[in-house]
């Protein structure tokens, strides 16, 4: 059986990369794969998984081939505005734009559109984008779906979506002895990983982190990631009276960013809104068995309770970190041993490979499978004057004989 | 109790499995309970013809019989286990194997269409829910217990069951290797056979029947009566056969759990076997209760050389075994499944 895959691969920037390059190998030792390429033609296979993301750059190819052929999708984040805006609005596409808002919230939704098209409001995927997550367009051609949250399994089928669903956990990197990069310290040493922005709730974490501060005079803080436009780090650390307990470090290729994330006591991903992602840089921090604070939303507050400590958005958010983080790194033992024995039991990388492997068999030859055997069983009952064969069919179903 | 055993049939074979089910209906009865053997048919090809005969056991309704409620289910291999009953317990000797470790195999049966892979997994998606839904699953062997957990996670408690009622007795070693087992690729007759042409000295009975016959008679026919197909036999030939061996070799790939490596112990005799034949592993130890060997023909017929020339040594091991065989009993097989 052969699958045509689909996604951004290094050297490509962008997480979901990332997650191809550490899933293929494994994938490759379970079913035959050939991977598709932006620009030439559609490889021939059995069945297409197409790995969808947000960014117009990295998967409006993707989209594009999976207009042309129905697939597995995997949907490694809900909220796809901006990728629509990007397919659409973004090659001159108005129109697209407009239908795939109708299509999401009817004729109030094309109004909204034609408020955006005529500059009239501000563009919907920066200002309110779980608002109008807009991933109908994905769903309404996808004869399976793999999400890796309940989170975004939930919102999918409240969407509409009835096809076959597979929650499969983003794998784990296999982990090797990692040398924490000396050069940084700190007592606890705090990091965060990756893009510096608002929806990392980055001026939330320098409140919590000053606050912190006050009573761990030798933490400091390790932020590690290109910072969003419009963020200006260092102003707002001076703010804060904090220039001299944060380290600023821009992006890092990954043999920098593993020494470095070792090197952390504590390790700290807020998120909010949430567009319904899971984080590679949290299933990194667990694999090495490092004390995590989140924010307790979409993905991130499925993590065990034991795992990681969840902070809520809400009025107390600064408190509550400031306190988290305190108690993060009182706690760190026992949280990491925790993260590390969750991550092997969960995340394992052949245990995700195998996930996968069962959904694309299911989804390339299931409902060969089903018309097989539901003919036999139907055919069978209809000799013997049974017509009505739909609890026939659901007691298949329930058997797990027909997917 | 009204207890049911459910256990699957292939019309016109017949095995250690269907002897296992017939004895613990006996050993249900003997301890008071009423006890029936309820089979159906299975045939398990083409393609994915085994999941609407799977489907079938969905089907039964054991619940009651006659008016009067059935206590409790006992299933004991694929796919009768996919019965349905609020008692159902599960003492797995096999599931469907071409599904799970002979798959991709010569001894598989699913292709890399499509389809047939799409196949294989409602097997695994079946066997989790049957197996899920029962309450209690034991397996045979520590071999099936962990094949469960492997591709299931499913966890089964061991629990080996005693070969069947056999009048089992000991004799001098009359200078043969025996072997009981049915004649299909997966049991490896044809490993003893190639350490026969090494070893003109060697010889072989063989007991039993199946689809592998022809071919291992072909093979045996470039040998000069070294081999002796005997075909089915009675239970008193058996027993004799048994009796009368130097050893028995017993060698199936990955075995679940195989119940002649305990018939020869209670005839006090020692087993040959192979490192990969899985089951039977948890009961002959090397220079213990047998010798145990790498697969090959050349081994092989060290082995049973050492076993012919080492009378005293291949007696003791013989009642090694026995000891470990007469542990295993119906009492406590029974007080297990219905606790």
């Amino acid at each position: 059986m052969r699958v045509a895959y689909y996604s951004p691969l290094p050297p490509s920037r962008s997480g979901i990369a990332d997650y191809s390059a550490l899933l293929l190998p494994a994938l490759r030792e379970r079913v035959d794969v050939v991977v598709a390429e932006p620009g030439r033609r559609a490889p021939h296979a059995d069945v297409a998984l197409y790995h969808v993301g947000n960014d117009p750059d990295a998967h409006g190819w993707i989209l594009d081939a999976l207009q042309r052929r129905p697939g597995v999708v995997v949907l490694h984040e809900y909220v796809l505005h901006h990728l629509i805006a990007g397919v659409t609005i973004g090659r001159g596409d108005g129109r697209g734009y407009l239908d795939a808002l109708e299509r999401e919230l009817g004729v109030p939704g094309r109004l909204l559109g034609l408020g955006v098209l005529d500059n009239l409001l501000p563009l919907l995927w920066e200002t309110q984008p779980e608002r109008f997550p807009l991933a109908g367009t994905v769903l309404d051609r996808a004869h399976g779906l793999i999400v890796h949250s309940r989170y975004v399994a939930e919102r999918a089928r409240e969407a509409g979506y009835d096809g076959r669903l597979w929650r499969i956990p983003h794998p784990a990197w296999p982990m090797h002895r990692v040398e924490p990069d000396a050069a940084v310290t700190g007592d606890p040493l705090v990091g965060c990983f990756g893009f510096l922005n608002m929806n990392k709730r980055i001026p939330q974490l320098l409140q919590a982190f000053a606050a912190l501060r006050r009573d761990r005079s030798r933490a400091r803080l390790l932020l590690v990631g290109a910072a969003g436009e419009r963020f200006d780090v260092a102003r707002r650390l001076e703010r804060l009276g904090l220039t001299d307990g944060v380290d600023v470090v821009d992006y890092v290729p990954e043999e920098r960013l593993w020494p470095l994330m070792a090197a952390c006591d504590v390790l700290v991903n807020l998120r909010y809104p949430t567009m319904g992602e899971t984080s590679g840089s949290v299933i990194r921090g667990l694999s090495l068995g490092k004390a995590m604070v989140v924010s307790d939303v979409g993905w991130f507050a499925e993590l065990p309770d034991d795992v990681a400590l969840k902070v809520p958005v809400d009025e107390h958010e600064v408190a509550t970190l400031a306190a988290a983080l305190g108690l993060a790194a009182d706690r760190a033992g026992e949280l990491g041993a925790a993260a590390r024995a969750y991550v092997a039991r969960e995340h394992s990388l052949p245990h995700v490979a195998d996930g996968y492997a069962a959904a694309l068999e299911v989804a390339a030859g299931g409902d060969a499978v089903a018309d097989a055997v539901l003919l036999r069983v139907a055919e069978a009952a209809a000799d013997v004057g049974v017509d009505d064969v739909g609890p026939l069919a659901r007691a298949l179903v329930d058997a797990g004989i027909v997917a | 109790m009204r207890v049911v055993v459910a256990a699957p049939q292939v019309p016109f074979v017949r095995g250690g499995a269907e002897v296992m089910a017939e004895d613990l209906v006996a050993a249900l009865r003997s301890r008071g309970h009423e006890a029936e053997l309820v089979t159906m048919p299975f045939k398990w090809y083409p393609g994915t013809r085994v999941l609407d005969q799977a489907f079938l056991w969905r089907l039964v309704d054991l619940t009651e019989s006659d008016g009067r409620p059935i206590d409790r289910v006992i299933a004991t291999k694929f796919p009768a286990y996919c019965v349905r009953h609020p008692h159902k317990v599960v003492w797995v000797l096999h599931q469907f194997r071409q599904a799970y470790d002979y798959d991709r195999t010569e001894l598989g049966q699913f292709s890399e269409s499509p389809e047939d892979r799409a196949a294989r997994r409602a097997v695994e998606r079946l066997d989790e829910v049957a197996l899920g839904e029962a309450r209690r699953v034991f397996a045979t062997s520590r071999n099936v217990a962990d094949r469960l957990e492997r591709f299931n996670g499913i966890h089964a408690d061991v629990l080996p069951h005693p070969p069947q009622a056999l009048p089992y007795r000991t004799a001098d070693p009359e200078g043969f290797i025996l072997s009981v087992n049915r004649l299909d690729r997966a049991k490896r007759v044809d490993l003893l056979i190639e350490a026969a042409k090494l070893d003109p000295s060697l010889r072989v009975v063989v007991v039993s029947d199946g689809p592998d016959r022809e071919r291992l008679e072909r093979l045996a026919s470039e040998l000069d009566g070294q081999v002796e197909f005997t075909g089915r036999v009675d239970a008193d030939r058996l027993a004799d056969l048994y009796a009368r061996c130097a050893a028995l070799y017993y060698a199936p790939l990955d075995e679940d759990f195989g119940m002649a490596p305990f018939e020869a112990f209670l005839s006090a005799k020692p087993v040959v076997t192979t490192r990969d034949a899985g089951g039977p592993l948890e009961v002959v130890r090397d220079r213990e209760t047998g010798l145990v060997v790498a697969p090959e023909p050349a081994e092989l017929a060290r082995a049973c050389a050492y076993l012919l020339a080492h009378a005293d040594e291949a007696r003791a091991w013989g009642a090694a075994g026995r000891a470990v065989a007469e542990r295993v009993t119906w009492d406590a097989c029974v007080d297990a499944l219905l606790g």
